[in-house]
């Protein structure tokens, strides 16, 4: 849950980016650490990764400076996509603000995808959270492989998938070249702060 | 696209599905591939090629192996046990001990128990966590499989003088009711201790229990409470009590446990209940005066329990 310290006028927000393993939800952190320099607040820190499978968990402070008068600083999270890591993922989860969904855009990671997302939703459930009034924002990743061949998902089909009910925000993305990491991020920052003004009611 | 192509871009597909670390998905295809290798009867090289498919099939098999057989929490270095414990301990508790077994149980929870065990052991000495800390220093050794080293913990502390007996006796009925849901029934030794039983009347040292004066009643540290009914039809569950006003106990009840929220109704009778005070663990009943929830502060959306403990 954010922090808003009204005598320092700071809040403080944590982000989860929440997806199937392999799905580059590390790589979104990753570029985001290597090209917003002037936002980030600090080292990436990824704990404890066999290879490059996240087993814990991918942090990354930023800042985003003053927003209407508070200072914003947001906590970027991945959690492990793995099914086995399932309680990593619920502890990850805990308290957050806002999510982005990685959904792997791979013909082959249809079903991956969906039992990922309904993943968020029994773990938010968990959490007395309603997945549809959570500010959450969807990434389809991996759209450059179509140029390699390799057969990817429709949006149209990831859309009727994943955000048929949903109905948020999504961004097709390249998290490898950048390619929709900031639109994603700046969405979901900008559907989260919405929220947090809502409840903390800090710009009046 | 005739035969040769498809089996290029099948190949082509498995190695891009190898490097995005799709292990399944990979080795599918070079199932696959072999299948159209085998198929296609005038294939030049057609004994290096299933050779070369067989070795990726085989270094997917050991890399697959390696994930699945992997440590699921192996132990992390402290730098990134203190920057867990820094990142997930919630204590909204100044207090400083309750904020140390936050923390302490912030590692467990990510699997780093060794340390865990090690920051809980110390905190056994701090009087008003010790018992939580007994417990999760147990839950630490069962999540490790290691039920045994949590019986035999418990045996020793039996024997020795850390714990007042009420306490050692929610360490125990803890320990029992965990046991218990991974499959192992124990009888295990009761702290000597008074008990008495409310509903008698009696109380230790001859006091008269009499609900009509406040003074008489015990200050109540935790209560277990034995279902009579529903999914958790005879068994204990565990409350600590959060205000006592006479005979009348609050307990926090957290949103998440729904089921405990749902089976204790307003007027509901508790036959069964355990009363833990510094002095005595008795035995009791008692009616469920009220249930609220609570609308604001930190505690939002939990749930208010006022028990009124009953007595003849």
């Amino acid at each position: 849950m954010a922090i808003f310290n009204l005598k320092k006028r700071l809040i403080e927000c944590k982000i989860v980016y929440y997806g199937p393993g392999r799905c580059g939800k590390t790589t979104n952190l990753e570029y985001i650490f290597a090209q917003f320099k002037k936002q980030v607040k600090g080292e990436m820190v990824s704990i404890n990764t066999e290879g490059d499978r996240t087993l814990f968990f991918d942090f990354l402070p930023i800042g985003l400076g003053q927003i209407r008068g508070c200072d914003v600083r947001v906590q970027l999270y991945t959690v492990p996509g793995q099914v086995k890591y399932s309680s990593t993922r619920k502890l990850v989860l805990r308290g957050v603000d806002g999510i982005v969904f990685v959904a792997d855009s791979l013909e082959v990671r249809r079903e991956k995808n969906m039992g990922s997302l309904k993943d968020l939703q029994a773990n938010m459930k968990e959490y007395g959270k309603n997945i549809f009034k959570v500010p959450l924002v969807l990434q389809y990743n991996k759209r450059d492989l179509a140029a390699q061949g390799i057969p990817l998902m429709p949006i149209e089909l990831m859309e009727r998938d994943l955000n048929r009910q949903l109905k948020v925000p999504s961004f097709e993305a390249s998290a490898v070249t950048g390619v929709g990491v900031g639109v994603t991020l700046k969405e979901c920052l900008k559907e989260t702060l919405k929220a947090l003004q809502k409840e903390f009611k800090w710009a009046q | 696209m005739d035969i040769k192509q498809r089996l290029k871009s099948l190949l082509q597909e498995a190695e891009i599905y190898r490097s995005q670390g799709l292990i399944s998905e990979a080795y599918g295809k070079y199932q696959d591939a072999e299948k159209m290798v085998h198929s296609i009867g005038n294939l030049k090289n057609k004994a290096s090629l299933l050779n070369a498919i067989a070795e990726k099939i085989s270094a997917l098999n050991f890399t697959k192996e390696k994930v699945e057989k992997g440590p699921t929490s192996p132990e992390l270095s402290k730098k990134a046990q203190d920057l867990i414990k820094n990142l997930f301990a919630f204590s909204e508790n100044k207090d400083e001990d309750a904020a140390a077994l936050d923390g302490a149980v912030v590692l467990a929870k990510f699997g780093q128990f060794d340390r865990a065990i090690e920051e809980l052991n110390a905190l056994l000495s701090r009087e008003s966590i010790k018992v939580e800390a007994a417990k999760n220093i147990l839950r630490c050794h069962m999540a490790t499989e290691a039920n045994q080293e949590a019986v035999n913990l418990y045996r020793q502390w039996h024997t020795e003088d850390i714990f007042q007996p009420n306490q050692l006796e929610q360490v125990r009925v803890y320990l029992v009711d965990a046991l218990s849901k991974r499959g192992v029934e124990l009888d295990l030794p009761s702290p000597v201790a008074t008990i008495v039983d409310v509903a008698a009347g009696q109380m230790p040292d001859g006091q008269v229990a009499d609900d009509s004066n406040d003074e008489e009643f015990l200050d109540i540290t935790s209560i277990g409470i034995t279902f009579e009914s529903g999914p958790r039809k005879g068994k204990m569950v565990e409350f600590d009590v959060n205000f006592q006003s006479g005979n009348m106990l609050s307990l926090i009840i957290s949103k998440q446990d729904q089921g405990l929220i749902e089976d204790l109704k307003a007027g509901m009778e508790l036959r069964e209940i355990q009363f833990y005070s510094p002095i005595a663990i008795f035995n009791g009943s008692g009616v469920v005066s009220s249930k609220t929830q609570i609308k604001s502060g930190p505690k939002q959306g939990d749930y208010c329990l006022d028990i009124r403990i009953k007595s003849n």
